[in-house]
């Protein structure tokens, strides 16, 4: 049983009062607790930014704090060599669809058993208010004055997980506690490539997407007779980002993950399962004339 | 006995088949072989060769000259003749015209005879090699030997109507070919080397890795080291190795130190290209102190450069590479031999030491093939470094400050500890911190390290006379054309021994320091233009090579290369 006592922050957070990723570190601790898995037995990785800093904010569980963008990469070997970890990865938007983009979508097609917490705020934070990837177009930030403001269309990263063979995409929001718990446990528990998009002001930077205007325009798909299976369907929904965002799960599929493609061994973790010298000997004696 | 083949044609016309079937017939009788490989970054076409010398005597370079000529194509033959001994001889397809056709060069109708004899012209390479072994006048018995070794996998038919070809194209050499190859071997059927295993350097570094108890690869495909990660990839089902193609590079190294971190002893294999993408993550290793092992199968730079050559040229990037200050460990083997025993002592470093091992291999290193003496993986230890106690403990702290360095290491998953990583600056317990005392205690953490690595690495070796005036300074793959250049020159009466590093970073100052008493000249012998190597000495020794003899077209030094250039500097 894992207790809060047992997950109580190591360091004080840094957070600016008011931020998004508060409502997200308290709805992590519990979802660990409602996971019932032996804690030593779940392991974090992180990218940069704010976001990334959540492993420092949570006692007792494994983490690594890794670089910019590349915190799926490195919870893909830590999954693979012992599959019995539930393995979190915890990014920005910042981070895992700007220079991490490329590893998202390849994670996503070889559907590797890892769940995926972005850290939605539309701007770059920690630096100090640039736009970021999922900024809107026209929003205005130090690196995208007016005019034009961002000159580009944000990355959509629900509709890019769907498209790119995640087998669970899911948008939460911090300021719904209960639903996002919900779905982290959900996303942890599910067998495969597990996306969260997670809607969180950044109330220092972001003026224009606020606790307000989330509060007002987000709409929950599981109250709208959604179809979790329906690719299609799934995308439609993914697609509607502008005035109005669904919250909840948008796809959600069985299909085979990576691990189950890969040379593991039929039990326990690779990690564990040395290499024999009798057998390396035996490549070797075959290879002799 | 000292003869040279070279086999040349297009990409796709079956030059390595002939080259391995002839490597093979050599080995199986007894003698030394050296190959190297001659490829152009194509599929289908332009003008490859491989080389192959066969010598009674151990060998470990190739040559300049060629006695045997095996053309499949024109530009094999244009190519290569200027090369060609006096005496030597020139097999080539009769569908070849020449006007300047010479009597002692054999047009030889070997697509013909694959077709009419075989049904197949894919058989010319048994064809081929009939009429080599005719012309040397070798024993036919060997190649139905190797020909079945090399197709009895696809069947007895297979094999039948390949050593048919062969035979027939040995009988119509031996009735038709009117010229003399000043080869006769007739008389010599047994040499005297009992080396069996024939292996790519990069082949040895893979089976060496194996025998470490690789447990993941991840790694991106980049000539001259992709072989390295196939020749893994090949045994992962059956051994139990995790092995990914990645996305990029990025990601190769990115998921090796996941797996590190989270227990598994983890490699990527790359070349100067792919690792500047991995030197982001080199510093993510060494700050994590994770261990990892990265080879770098060096080709020409910068940027694509010459994807199929070789160089030496990333030394002292790879030395320097990354941001910030810390450990590492480069190792640069000269041969398959060395290559397999590079890989077991590189994952034993990495672990003992938790930082990045680096292993230094180019082109030539890469693709020549030797025989080698069956390796016995008996010997192969497995030094895990320092772990952690088995059992809970709250307080376990990753990166415990002790007196070496060195923290005891445990992994995700291990019950009731917290293993904490960052590349950030972090406390003993893994997590953030600025404060200036703890930054500078880490950094000198790191530091610490070094003594006990320096006590660890092989010191380099000095080959030849102790007290010679010419020392010739080499490092990684060029020591084979060195030191055969430097025996020959000693032979001959010149005062000259060879100082070569294998560990080549941190550096071995000691024996270093000596050589630059006992010796007049001390001579770089690199494969680059700037003798990195010997930039490396000075900057840390103050010891200044001042002469220097260099590569840097892209093609593999010979004995005979080096010696002229000796000579033409007035060194010998």
């Amino acid at each position: 049983m894992i207790t809060p006592e047992m997950l109580e922050d190591p360091q004080k957070v840094t957070w600016c009062t008011g931020c998004g990723n508060h409502g997200i570190l308290a709805a992590l601790k519990k979802a660990v607790i409602e996971l019932d898995r032996p804690v030593h037995e779940v392991a974090i990785s992180s990218g940069i930014g704010c976001s990334s800093k959540i492993p420092h904010y949570i006692g007792g569980v494994n983490s690594i704090h890794t670089l910019h963008g590349r915190p799926i990469p490195i919870a893909t070997g830590m999954h693979v060599v012992n599959t019995n970890l539930d393995v979190i990865v915890h990014t920005g938007d910042g981070d895992c669809l700007a220079e991490g983009l490329g590893h998202f979508v390849h994670a996503a097609r070889r559907n590797v058993n890892l769940a995926v917490f972005i850290h939605n705020n539309g701007v770059n934070g920690l630096t100090k208010g640039q736009f970021s990837p999922s900024a809107p177009r026209g929003y205005i930030s130090k690196t995208s004055p007016p005019p034009p403001g961002a000159p580009m269309d944000p990355v959509n990263p629900t509709a890019q997980a769907i498209t790119a063979g995640a087998t669970f995409v899911a948008r939460g929001f911090s300021g719904d506690q209960k639903g996002l718990v919900k779905l982290m446990v959900e996303a942890i528990r599910h067998k495969g490539f597990a996306v969260i998009d997670i809607l969180q002001p950044c109330v220092t930077w972001n003026h224009q997407l606020t606790w307000k205007y989330y509060n007002e325009h987000t709409y929950s798909l599981q109250d709208n007779d959604h179809d979790l299976t329906d690719k299609f369907q799934a995308l439609a929904k993914a697609m509607e980002n502008g005035d109005r965002y669904p919250v909840g799960v948008f796809y959600k599929v069985e299909r085979p993950d990576l691990a189950s493609g890969m040379a593991l061994p039929d039990k326990g973790a690779l990690k564990d399962h040395p290499t024999d010298l009798k057998d390396v000997q035996k490549i070797i004696d075959d290879l002799m004339l | 006995m000292e003869i040279s083949f070279n086999i040349g044609g297009e990409a796709g016309q079956g030059i390595d088949t002939i080259g391995d079937l002839l490597t093979q017939v050599f080995v199986q009788a007894g003698f030394y072989t050296f190959t190297i490989k001659d490829f152009e970054s194509r599929i289908r076409g332009g003008y490859n060769f491989t080389q192959i010398r066969v010598s009674d005597k151990p060998i470990h370079a190739s040559v300049d000259h060629i006695d045997v000529i095996i053309a499949l194509s024109k530009d094999a033959v244009v190519g290569q003749r200027d090369r060609l001994t006096e005496g030597g001889v020139i097999i080539f397809d009769e569908g070849i015209e020449f006007d300047d056709l010479e009597a002692c060069h054999f047009s030889a109708p070997l697509e013909k005879t694959a077709r009419e004899v075989g049904g197949n012209i894919k058989m010319m390479n048994a064809a081929a090699l009939g009429a080599i072994i005719a012309i040397i006048n070798f024993p036919f018995t060997l190649v139905e030997q190797v020909l079945s070794d090399l197709f009895g996998r696809k069947g007895e038919k297979i094999v039948t109507a390949n050593v048919d070809v062969a035979k027939a194209m040995y009988d119509l050499t031996k009735s038709n070919f009117m010229g003399t190859c000043k080869y006769n071997l007739e008389s010599l059927e047994r040499g005297p080397s009992k080396d069996k295993l024939i292996l790519t350097g990069n082949k040895a570094l893979a089976l060496g890795a194996i025998a470490a108890n690789l447990k993941w690869i991840s790694s991106y495909p980049m000539s001259p080291s992709t072989s390295a990660f196939q020749d893994i990839v090949e045994h992962a089902f059956d051994l139990k190795i995790g092995a990914l193609q990645t996305e990029d590079e990025i990601a190769s190294l990115g998921m090796a130190i996941g797996a590190s971190y989270a227990g598994a002893r983890s490699m990527v294999t790359t070349s100067g290209g792919g690792f500047s993408l991995m030197v982001e993550a080199l510093g993510l290793a060494a700050m994590t102190e994770t261990p990892v092992v990265i080879y770098n199968a060096q080709r020409p730079g910068p940027s694509t450069g010459l994807p199929t050559r070789t160089e030496q040229a990333d030394l002292l990037f790879m030395t320097f590479a990354s941001q910030g200050e810390f450990p590492r460990i480069i190792l640069a083997p000269k041969d398959p031999i060395e290559g397999f025993d590079v890989a077991t002592r590189a994952f034993n470093l990495a672990d003992k030491f938790q930082i990045p091992v680096m292993i230094m291999g180019d082109q030539y290193f890469a693709d020549s093939v030797m025989n080698i003496p069956r390796i016995d993986v008996s010997g192969v230890k497995r030094d895990y470094g320092k772990l952690a106690k088995k059992g809970p403990d709250p307080d376990y702290k990753r990166y415990l400050l002790t007196k070496d360095g060195i923290s005891p290491r445990a992994f995700p998953g291990d019950e009731g500890k917290t293993v904490v990583s960052s590349g950030n600056v972090h406390r003993e317990d893994g997590h953030i911190t600025e404060d200036p005392k703890l930054r500078a205690l880490m950094v000198e953490k790191f530091m610490n390290k070094i003594p006990a690595i320096m006590a660890d690495l092989e010191p380099p070796k000095i080959f030849g006379n102790e007290k010679a005036e010419i020392t010739l300074l080499t490092w990684g793959s060029t020591w084979g054309a060195a030191n055969e250049a430097m025996q020959i020159l000693a032979s001959n009466g010149a005062s000259i021994n060879q100082l070569h590093f294998c560990d080549v970073y941190p550096l071995r100052t000691v024996k270093l320091r000596e050589v630059f008493t006992t010796a007049k000249q001390v001579i770089a012998v690199e494969q680059n233009i700037t003798s990195q190597f010997a930039q490396l000495v000075k900057m840390q020794t103050g010891l200044e090579v001042t002469q220097h003899v260099n590569k840097y077209d892209g093609r593999p030094m010979t004995p005979g290369w080096i010696i002229s250039e000796l000579k033409e500097a007035s060194i010998v």
